[in-house]
């Protein structure tokens, strides 16, 4: 058993030397399997035996990409949903059970899809299939249960937007930034879409996206595929094959201009916000994406950080973030700044910075360490089983086939300077971004007084 | 903290939610084992633990320095939190742009940070850069540059920090005040990363200070896991670490804090907050405390996982709240024991009252036999999770020679739990779980429209969050 996570890794050695080096080939691909159920569902296997535990991720092609005006959030709220019973249990039941045998889930949801995560030890695997499939299967929408999860949906809005600075601007960026693609709307849903959604929405938004051919199932860790496959085609099999979703046929039209936004809030620190109109995720550039990105904002060594936050000390923190989906999206850069700063003269700074990277592309040094920090972030996640269901799921959901992901490694290593230049002067173009400016409200005159009686009291 | 992108990541069911209370293994008939690995104690003081594991061509490091904000000075909280950030901002040879530029070059990793007893320096390599790596963290322990001009932007960085967590989720500072009102002038009350006022007073003598005073061959103890020759990595350790001095004054001791007795309420100001963070705990017990394994199931299921009995209340069946967890922090001494959520502000009395009735109910009726099995499944059936890389051992062991726990804190575990029964569950709660009538509470909110709601707790003592410390008093404000 040891023998396979050995082989796993044997190639790494070869990661050695300079970034011209081959890159090395990523064990593990004659291992995985996959099987596509009479209903279109499909499944795949990477056994892995070195704990005797597994992970499942259960991706839904279904996210706020999939929703409009009236049900934002609907996507959402059923990865809420589908822990609230069906019609063969009762609501809890599905954690109840589970946790029972060992095991613990999770779940998320983004612009694309939804996620649901299982980790348990592997005697748990036929519950672990019982428990998916009857949700999938049976759903219960029970308006008390609905009502109760759109208060616990409204305290994660309030944590996330309402009473968190950088996630309410984000939201009015990712907005202001689609006139009519999907991806304007926020993940979370706006409140009173949260407030309004019907049995009726929920209903046909299941029977949709809930289908079995628009789902994609992935394990890793201690198992035998054919077990597996076995299961597959007990538990989700007799599951009836729905009509395909439409698809989103929103396109974005050319953005023309730069657009600004500025937003007052309480707050103390600044913020600064760039969402540049970036390719989507199986754009044959997006592993030079990838690397500009980590040029930019990966490391204490990285441009923005060591111009910004290192040496100008306008910024206590930047990063940033690509929106790799099934339509052309966003890539985020965003700024925490120093109380009392003045984001246009930082904007100032950081629009030269970018501009020098569009005007003179990069180093050789920088593309060296981006590729050597983005393999090491690789391996790194290849090292768990978690890690290999998450990867495995991501090639074959955006990248159309989970195979890919064995030749990452290779296709980070043909990125040149010049492909960095290129994607760097066509992603960093002023007019096609969109600006969110953060500003403290201006200081009331109570909130003063009441901040000096309490240091009296 | 902009960097994620909650929106993008709701995790519906745990976000909230830890996976597993700690480290607990589960193979089918014993649990799980430490790897076979080597320790050694240098002439000059230092442990030195290596865990071969050749099959993967990384090595992770863990060196872990015994003192950390113990070593502080009382009225300069923060002064370890900047010493550990400085340790990479310039040492040896390199200027801090000089070794960030080494570490991520081979697309290495290298971080420091302090935490209430220690300061922990890790990492990972590619193994075929094991000597650059052993070199810059010789450099980074041994030979700190400390310049001002990097003290200045480390301390200005992480006073702006402070207040951009409370711009974001003050949440993420909550045991700050809490720990601060709980334990008051004990050393486990003092804030690790500082205060926006005292970060603004630390001077370079005083990193100096407790450099020469906290570091030392005599506190460090150095893990390394993965494909390492163990010859010559003693070899190597010997030549770069053995000259060191041992630090010039003994390891801080530390007398355990009493109990808080009675009820106290810490009400934070945030004025327009739509939502109420709160805070519930007491004093509990320390990280050699013997009822661990009959702990660490009590407390998965009182509020360690996703159906735990606070979950249930405040989530699940509510729907006030997008989650409620509570833990026990154990350190050299007895740590807290805290709940935490949150809800909407007009429902602030509400949540607080079903969850002081599900301590309630806990401190009375206990757990069931049900419960206890089903707890005793999952901590066992998570458990192999939290080891299966070489970082995750580095860490574990350091963790292990940090309060001298040995091996068998980790190897024992599993039998441990299995043998755990109702008898000791109902040990624990009498002994570990705070009385009914002696709690601490904190609360985040809109004071103006909290304050009715939390009448009857207990004397409420006021503060602001925008204050630039984690304590109410005003005079230490005068004093610092």
């Amino acid at each position: 058993m040891k023998n396979r996570f050995t082989s796993f890794f044997m190639s790494l050695g070869s990661l050695s030397g300079a970034a011209k080096a081959a890159a090395p080939a990523v064990p593990g691909r004659g291992m995985v399997r996959e099987a596509t159920l009479a209903n279109g569902m499909k499944v795949i296997v990477w056994p892995v035996h070195d704990i005797p535990n597994v992970a499942l991720y259960n991706w839904v092609r279904a996210g706020s990409r999939n929703e409009a005006p009236g049900i934002t959030g609907l996507a959402h709220f059923f990865e809420h949903m589908m822990f609230n019973g069906t019609t063969r249990r009762q609501p809890g039941e599905f954690d109840r059970l589970m946790e029972a045998q060992g095991g613990a889930n999770n779940a998320f949801t983004s612009d694309d899809v939804t996620v649901y995560q299982d980790w348990f030890p592997h005697g748990a695997l036929d519950l672990v299939f019982d428990l998916e499939s009857d949700r999938v299967a049976n759903l219960a929408f029970v308006p008390k249960v609905i009502e109760s999860e759109r208060g616990v949906v409204s305290s994660e809005r309030r944590l996330r937007v309402e009473d968190n600075n950088p996630g309410f601007l984000g939201e009015q960026v990712q907005a202001a930034a689609f006139v009519t693609h999907p991806y304007q709307f926020p993940t979370i849903g706006w409140p009173a879409d949260i407030q309004a959604w019907q049995m009726s929405d929920l209903q046909k938004f299941f029977k949709t996206y809930y289908a079995p051919n628009n789902l994609t199932l992935v394990l890793a860790g201690d198992l035998e595929p054919e077990r597996v496959f076995e299961l597959a085609r007990k538990y989700f099999e007799p599951i009836p094959r729905q009509v395909p979703p439409s698809p989103v046929s929103a396109r974005e039209p050319e953005q023309l201009e730069e657009r600004v936004l500025v937003v007052r809030r309480k707050a103390q620190t600044p913020l600064l916000q760039y969402a540049y109109k970036a390719p989507a995720a199986a754009d044959a550039r997006a592993p030079a994406v990838n690397l500009l990105l980590s040029i930019l904002v990966d490391g204490d060594a990285s441009r923005l950080h060591r111009s910004l936050v290192e040496e100008k000390r306008v910024a206590i923190e930047v990063g940033g973030h690509w929106q790799e989906g099934f339509d052309p999206g966003l890539l985020w850069l965003y700024l925490t700044l120093p109380e009392g700063s003045d984001p246009d003269e930082v904007r100032e700074l950081v629009d030269a910075e970018l501009a020098a990277i569009a005007d003179n592309g990069v180093t050789a040094a920088e593309l060296s360490r981006a590729k050597n920090l983005s393999s090491a972030g690789f391996w790194k996640k290849l090292a768990t089983i978690d890690g290999k269901a998450q990867l495995l799921g991501e090639y074959e959901i955006f990248h159309g086939d989970w195979a890919k992901l064995f030749d990452a490694p290779a296709q980070f290593e043909t990125v040149t300077r010049e492909d960095i230049h290129a994607v760097a002067r066509e992603i960093l173009d002023r007019r096609r971004r969109t600006v969110g400016i953060l500003l403290p409200e201006p200081e009331e005159e109570a909130s003063e007084e009441a901040v000096l009686e309490d240091l009296e009291a | 903290m902009i960097g994620r992108f909650f929106l993008k990541m709701a995790a519906a069911t745990s976000m909230m939610t830890p996976r597993g209370s700690g480290n607990l293994l589960a193979k089918a008939g014993g649990g799980v084992q430490v790897p076979a690995h080597e320790r050694f104690v240098l002439d000059n003081g230092i442990t030195l633990v290596i865990v071969p594991r050749r099959d993967v061509p990384l090595v992770a490091f863990n060196a872990v320095l015994r003192g950390g904000a113990l070593g502080d000075p009382a009225m300069k909280p923060g002064v370890a939190s900047l010493v550990a950030g400085l340790l990479e901002k310039g040492a040896g040879q390199r200027d801090a742009f000089a070794f960030a530029d080494a570490v991520e070059g081979v697309g290495g990793s290298f971080s420091a940070g302090a935490s209430a007893e220690s300061i922990s320096v890790r990492g990972q390599f590619l193994a075929r850069d094991q000597q650059l790596m052993l070199e810059l963290l010789a450099d980074a322990l041994l030979r700190p540059s400390f310049e001002s001009e990097e003290l200045e932007t480390l301390s200005a960085r992480h006073i702006e920090m402070i207040k951009a967590a409370k711009d974001a989720d003050p949440s993420e500072l909550m045991s700050l005040y809490a720990r601060s009102f709980l334990f008051d002038d004990h050393p486990y009350g003092r804030p690790v990363i500082g205060s926006e006022s005292s970060l603004a007073n630390i001077t370079q003598q005083d990193v100096l200070d407790y450099y020469a005073a906290q570091f030392g061959s005599d506190r460090l103890t150095l893990v390394f896991a993965g494909d390492v020759d163990s010859a010559w990595l003693r070899r190597m350790v010997a030549k770069l670490f053995g000259g060191w001095r041992k630090a010039a004054t003994p390891a801080p001791r530390l007398a355990p804090a009493a109990r808080m007795p009675g009820r106290r309420v810490l009400l934070i100001d945030s004025p327009g907050s739509v939502q109420t963070h709160f805070w519930i705990g007491n004093v509990g017990v320390d990280r050699r405390y013997s009822q661990r394994a009959a702990l660490d199931l009590v407390n998965t299921l009182y509020g360690g996982r996703f159906t735990s009995i606070i979950n249930t209340e405040l989530r699940i069946k509510s729907g006030l709240s997008y989650g409620a967890r509570s833990g026990f922090t154990r350190g050299t001494v007895p740590g807290e024991f805290a709940i935490h959520s949150f809800a909407e502000t007009e429902n602030t009395r509400k949540a607080l009252e079903l969850t002081l009735q599900t301590l309630d109910r806990l401190k009375r009726d206990g757990v069931t036999a049900e419960m206890l099995e089903s707890a005793r499944a999952y901590v066992l059936g998570q458990y192999p999770l939290n080891f299966e890389t070489a970082a995750d051992w580095a860490a574990a062991l350091g963790e292990i020679e940090l309060y001298g726990l040995g091996p068998e804190y980790i190897d024992n575990y599993g039998t441990a739990l299995r043998q755990v029964d109702l008898q000791d569950t109902r040990r624990v709660i009498d002994e570990a779980f705070p009385a009914l009538d002696s709690l601490a509470i904190v609360l985040i909110g809109d004071a103006a429209k909290i304050r009715d709601q939390v009448k009857g707790y207990g004397t409420i003592t006021d503060m602001t969050l925008t204050q630039p410390t984690f304590e109410p008093a005003p005079q230490t404000l005068a004093a610092a």
